[in-house]
């Protein structure tokens, strides 16, 4: 048994090892120093059937956790009714409205609010030289994620604060692209201004 | 037993540590390969508070699985992997019992018509399904463990066989 024992953990060990290793290696490994989450070691509660119903019906209401974390923290919400106001202002053509997709290549691919950049919270280095200048340029940025319980979004906003993007220019978009295309809007699937829209 | 059971028995348990070393390869794999996103589900569970640990489980636990899983596959050192493998399948099973619970009382539903994803890297699943799996991935991992499926093993123990059992732990 205590043959068993020791090799169990040199498995242990070596795997150990390995793993941190293959973490180090991989493009998608993650910074083990890295504080995704803003100090935010809990997250909001599951969603049920009642608030995903909120959430699609584009309410902000003050007693949903998603809602009161964000004001919490500082940062404006802004609704459907709003984003899509943002959306279609001429601004957002002016490169002064902004729209930001915190969402994985995967997501982000499958399809996202036209015109909107990339900017996966996990992998910041990625993206952040082509989204600051935007964003030190523009005067309102709409970050947006899944909606329903998703904190990307928020934890996107916090890291663009951090980088020193003015915090009266942050907007969470709270209902996300699930509002987004339940309320009928366009999106756009691949890269950014593919051209390939769909509702 | 006689000779047939006792090669049936032998198949059978090469069988069982190919597909439980399988599963782990699989399992470790989806994980590692969108680790924020297991690192979402980790946090989900609400026990580690400090972000490098936090990050250090997400990033380093499904390589780990993925070692464990060649390692079992491949037949090397065997009943050492089976046994770490048992280690982590055991507390495991257990916080994502323990998450059920808290689910079914929080939403004030039955337990086995819970239904989230536990991170364990096959999306969302049942809860009963997912215990039942558990239960029968360890007692999969109980036969290398005992000392079955030595068979096709590249190296099933990494001490060879005869030699004295070691004495002391290196530090």
């Amino acid at each position: 048994m205590k043959r068993v024992l020791l090799e169990a953990l040199l498995v242990a060990a070596v795997g150990a090892v390995i793993a941190f290793g293959a973490n180090v290696l991989s493009p998608r490994g993650l910074n083990l120093t890295e504080d995704y989450f803003h100090g935010e070691t809990l997250p909001v509660p599951r969603a049920n059937a009642n608030r995903t119903n909120a959430v699609t019906a584009g309410t902000n209401s003050a007693t949903d956790p998603v809602i009161a974390r964000l004001r919490e923290k500082g940062l404006q919400i802004v609704n459907g009714e709003q984003a899509a106001e943002l959306f279609h202002d001429p601004l957002y053509q002016q490169g002064a409205i902004i729209f930001i997709d915190a969402r994985n290549d995967e997501h982000y691919q499958g399809g996202h609010i036209p015109g909107a950049y990339q900017f996966d919270n996990y992998h910041p280095e990625n993206y952040m030289g082509t989204v600051f200048p935007v964003c030190q340029a523009a005067q309102k940025i709409v970050i947006y994620c899944n909606g329903g319980n998703c904190e990307d979004s928020q934890f996107a906003a916090l890291t663009l604060r951090d980088a020193q993007i003015a915090n009266d220019k942050l907007f969470v978009y709270t209902g996300g692209i699930t509002e987004w295309t339940n309320r009928g809007n366009a999106v756009e699937v691949g890269d950014r201004n593919s051209g390939r829209t769909h509702k | 037993m006689n000779t047939t059971g006792l090669k049936i028995g032998s198949r059978v348990a090469v069988l069982a540590r190919w597909f439980l070393g399988g599963i782990f390869v699989y399992m470790g794999l989806v994980k590692a390969l969108d680790p924020a996103a297991f690192l979402k589900l980790v946090r989900e569970y609400e026990m580690v508070g400090n972000s490098v640990l936090l990050n250090s489980i997400a990033s380093a636990l499904p390589w780990f699985e993925v070692f464990c899983g060649v390692l079992l596959l491949t037949g090397v050192a065997v009943r050492g992997s089976a046994l770490v493998v048992l280690g982590m399948l055991i507390p495991f099973t257990l916080i994502v019992l323990k998450r059920a619970l808290a689910i079914a009382s929080a939403e004030g539903i039955f337990f086995c018509a819970v239904k989230f994803n536990c991170g364990c890297g096959t999306g969302d699943v049942l809860i009963c399904q997912k215990l039942v799996e558990n239960s029968g991935l360890m007692l999969l991992a109980l036969l290398p463990l005992v000392g079955l499926g030595k068979k096709r093993a590249l190296r099933f123990s990494l001490w060879p066989t005869g030699t004295p059992e070691p004495t002391t732990v290196p530090s």
